[in-house]
């Protein structure tokens, strides 16, 4: 019956590609190119790094593979926690699991089925950016193409481990506490140990171990180097097999593989044989709704007082849902240390020098509103089309298309504008630059935020998607690519233009008489508000429009 | 007050509906019939402003849907065939959204809300999430969304569908109390006892197409025969041909 079901999924993906449009085609092309790129600037990076490494007297060995050990404790830890988050929504909240559970087809082979499911889509994108590293790796230490036969094989049974453990912990904890509500307890800490891991990795200050002074101090802890990382888990045992393999000692990579097969298949099937046991107690208490009873209150709307019209209405109704979503809550986390790292990368660069501080601050308008551009992508952009399939509401409800893209705009730019604020303000500190540099920075940072939430809106309602389920769908869908494509071409065009004032700035720091050319001055002038103009105005009205003439099938 | 003319919606090359005329007058229930795929909930959707029509005219209570969409909107209440309801709002908080978006005083609110939740049982659950909510309890609140701004033209599609006994019974008799105060209803239903015993006039819609309209008397003239609607469905759109693939099983 196993096999059956996963005839299902193959038939599934084979029907998926033989039905893409030419322009399927076409987008998938670039996406699939864009991935590659990246993938091979990933490669150029790492080879820079460890080639860096490998020139280090004495050390140079122990650095890469302890670096590599490194990195395989990060990427067991990160499979786990990403399968916290997939193994919940998938083994207990797929669509298609009202279905199976209907069909002669026993609990254990659809956990295996699911499980395998989430284990998959749990592991497959960490694994990948392994596979730059790992052709790094080889190039810098002259191993051949066995060595990355090798890794593949050996990276089944280690993401296997890894995601099972997510998948195992899911599993008791559901059977513990079967209630929807457990799904929201696993959300939140899934995101907190993320946010934890992302504070962490950067407050290490990885960036000590490629600069030579702190090199020194790494010399010093040569034994620290040369003991295993977390040696009874399995990031240990794969690297322990790599090491072996590219030393030629196949005895020693023949054990650490069969540790690491054997450990697999015991911890797989053990899981299995225990999700026969828990599964079905866990799934049905999953799907009871949570019932968190809240008192009825019909009061004037707060946001009415302040928002006229649809818009305090609309606005009421976003805020409240917004912040019973659990996964909202996750992302806000994510966003919190985000601004913690952010600020934290700001307060460790060189500052010795004020035209550097200037300059950092001048083009933290690009850093920064970049960083407002992805929020935007998560929060703004995706609003209207999260109206999902409760979108007849309104379309049949006496609210116009400009209302709703209105309010949508307001929900985005408070938090937003804070957000900028928060970057734009704290960096300029840190950086102690002068008035000029802060206010222009801070200003059009500002002006960038308000001009990229509008954008979000805009290109929100001219690619509406109401019936996906899924975020990140919408995210990653071809208008969130165009939406963040036209955010960084916009955010090019600011910085291209206030380079003009910047540079005057400075020629008048230097001393040059005369330094603001007012021709120049009044051109810039022009061309901001041109391009700010356009950012404000196109692709909201196309979005109106389209949202306008949406249909409701 | 539902006035449709020459109304014509293509999608690509399929026509979905093909040249339908049809006015429904205040206080009457009208039934609309067909089989899956005839074009009925396209047309609820037409009459409702969420579809643009390829050709053609609607107009609600005097509005033109396509010109004067707010206004027409205002006197119009929709229940869709797939109730979804914010999942993330109460029950409560959701009559209180529509009463807000529909310009509902705040005072008729307090004194409405609760009485509906109470008419349809859904008080002990006013103050839960709309996500935890049966089919049936999502339908019944949508239906006193509908009750709270009290429109001048109903629209429904499949209203009864997931509704226990007793709710289909309250809803049947809503919809005459209010027809009998002078609310035009236009009613998408396959469940042909309903549309028997509510419908003055009944339409039925094959590929697009309005192949009959009447009262039931006037259908079962033209159907020549048939004792109910269920006959006379089947006759005037060749429901019959199945009772050969029947012999198989």
């Amino acid at each position: 019956m196993l096999s059956l079901l996963l005839w299902r999924r193959a038939r599934s993906l084979r029907n998926r590609v033989a039905f893409f449009t030419p322009y399927e085609w076409a987008r998938n092309s670039v996406f699939g190119l864009a991935g590659l790129g990246l993938l091979y600037g990933l490669y150029c990076g790492f080879l820079r790094l460890l080639a860096y490494l490998a020139t280090v007297p004495l050390i140079g060995n122990l650095l890469l593979w302890k670096l590599t050990s490194m990195l395989m404790l990060t990427t067991l830890g990160m499979v786990v926690i990403s399968s916290l988050l997939t193994s919940l929504s998938i083994i207990y909240y797929s669509y298609d699991l009202k279905f199976l559970m209907k069909v002669p087809v026993s609990l254990t082979t659809i956990f295996i089925d699911k499980s395998l499911e989430s284990i998959f889509f749990s592991s497959w994108m960490i694994g990948l950016i392994l596979v730059p590293y790992v052709l790094a790796m080889m190039k810098v230490n002259g191993l051949g193409w066995g060595f990355f036969a090798a890794f593949v094989v050996l990276m089944a049974p280690f993401l296997l481990l890894a995601a099972a453990v997510g998948v195992a912990f899911t599993v008791v904890v559901l059977y513990l506490f079967p209630s929807s509500r457990t799904r929201d307890v696993i959300w939140v800490m899934s995101s907190l140990s993320m946010t934890m891991v992302y504070g962490l990795v950067r407050f290490s200050k990885p960036e000590r171990l490629i600069r030579p002074d702190a090199l020194r101090v790494v010399a010093d802890y040569l034994n620290f180097l040369q003991a295993p990382t977390a040696p009874v888990l399995p990031s240990w045992w794969i690297t322990k097999a790599l090491i072996s393999l590219s030393s030629g000692q196949y005895e020693a990579f023949a054990t650490y593989a069969a540790l690491l097969f054997a450990a697999a298949a015991v911890f797989y099937g053990g899981l299995v044989w225990l999700a026969g046991k828990l599964y079905f107690q866990g799934y049905s208490g999953a799907q009871e709704g949570p019932l968190r009873r809240r008192p009825v209150v019909i009061e004037p709307l707060p946001e009415a007082r302040w928002l006229p019209g649809a818009a305090g209405i609309l606005f009421w109704r976003e805020r409240v849902a917004f912040f019973r979503d659990v996964k909202h809550w996750s992302q806000i986390f994510l966003i919190l240390g985000l601004i913690f790292v952010y600020l934290f990368s700001i307060q460790r660069m060189p500052t010795d020098n004020a035209d550097i501080r200037r300059l950092v601050s001048f083009l933290n308008i690009g850093t920064a509103g970049f960083v407002i551009a992805a929020l935007g992508l998560r929060f703004t952009f995706p609003s209207i089309s999260l109206e999902g399939k409760s979108w007849w509401v309104l379309a049949a409800a006496p609210v116009t298309p400009r209302e709703i893209m209105r309010q949508k705009l307001v929900f985005s730019l408070v938090p937003m504008s804070t957000i900028a604020l928060i970057l734009g303000a704290s960096a300029n500190h840190l950086l102690r630059a002068d008035a000029f540099t802060a206010y222009l920075s801070l200003g059009s940072l500002l002006v960038i935020t308000w001009a990229i939430c509008a954008m979000g809106v805009g290109f929100g309602a001219l690619f509406p998607m109401f019936t996906v389920e899924n975020i990140h769908q919408i995210e990653s869908s071809v208008g969130g690519f165009v939406y963040m494509a036209a955010c960084l071409f916009y955010i090019g065009a600011n910085i291209m233009v206030l380079s003009w004032p910047m540079k005057m700035h400075f020629e008048e720091l230097y001393g040059r008489t005369h330094a603001w050319d007012s021709h120049l001055m009044a051109l810039c002038a022009g061309a901001w508000i041109v391009v700010n103009a356009f950012a404000f105005t196109v692709p909201w009205l196309l979005g109106r429009r389209a949202l306008e003439s949406y249909e409701v099938h | 007050m539902i006035e449709i003319t020459g109304l014509v919606k293509k999608f690509g090359e399929l026509s979905a509906v093909k040249g339908l005329d049809l006015s429904v007058g205040p206080g009457e229930i009208f039934g609309f019939l067909g089989p899956n795929g005839a074009g009925k909930t396209t047309t609820v959707k037409l009459i409702t402003g969420l579809l643009k029509p390829t050709a053609g005219t609607i107009k609600v209570c005097g509005f033109d849907i396509a010109k004067q969409t707010l206004e027409a909107k205002r006197v119009m209440g929709l229940v869709p065939d797939e109730p979804f309801v914010y999942p993330k709002l109460t029950g409560a908080e959701y009559l209180r959204f529509i009463g807000e978006l529909y310009g509902v005083p705040l005072a008729h609110q307090k004194k409405r809300i609760p009485e509906l939740l109470e008419m349809f049982e859904l008080s002990g659950w006013s103050g839960e999430l709309v996500e935890s909510y049966s089919h049936g309890m999502r339908q019944k609140l949508v239906l006193g969304g509908i009750l709270l701004h009290e429109p001048k033209v109903l629209v429904l599609d499949e209203p009864m569908v997931g509704l226990d006994p007793k709710s289909a019974r309250m809803a049947k008799e809503i919809l005459t109390t209010l027809a009998a105060r002078g609310t035009c209803i236009f009613m998408c239903t396959h469940v042909l006892e309903i549309a028997e015993k509510l419908c003055g006039r009944i339409g039925i819609m094959i590929k697009g197409e309005m192949i009959a309209l009447g009262t039931l008397e006037e259908l079962r003239g033209k159907a020549r025969g048939g004792s109910d609607l269920e006959d006379i469905f089947l006759s005037l759109t060749g429901g019959q041909e199945y009772s050969a693939l029947l012999k198989h099983l």
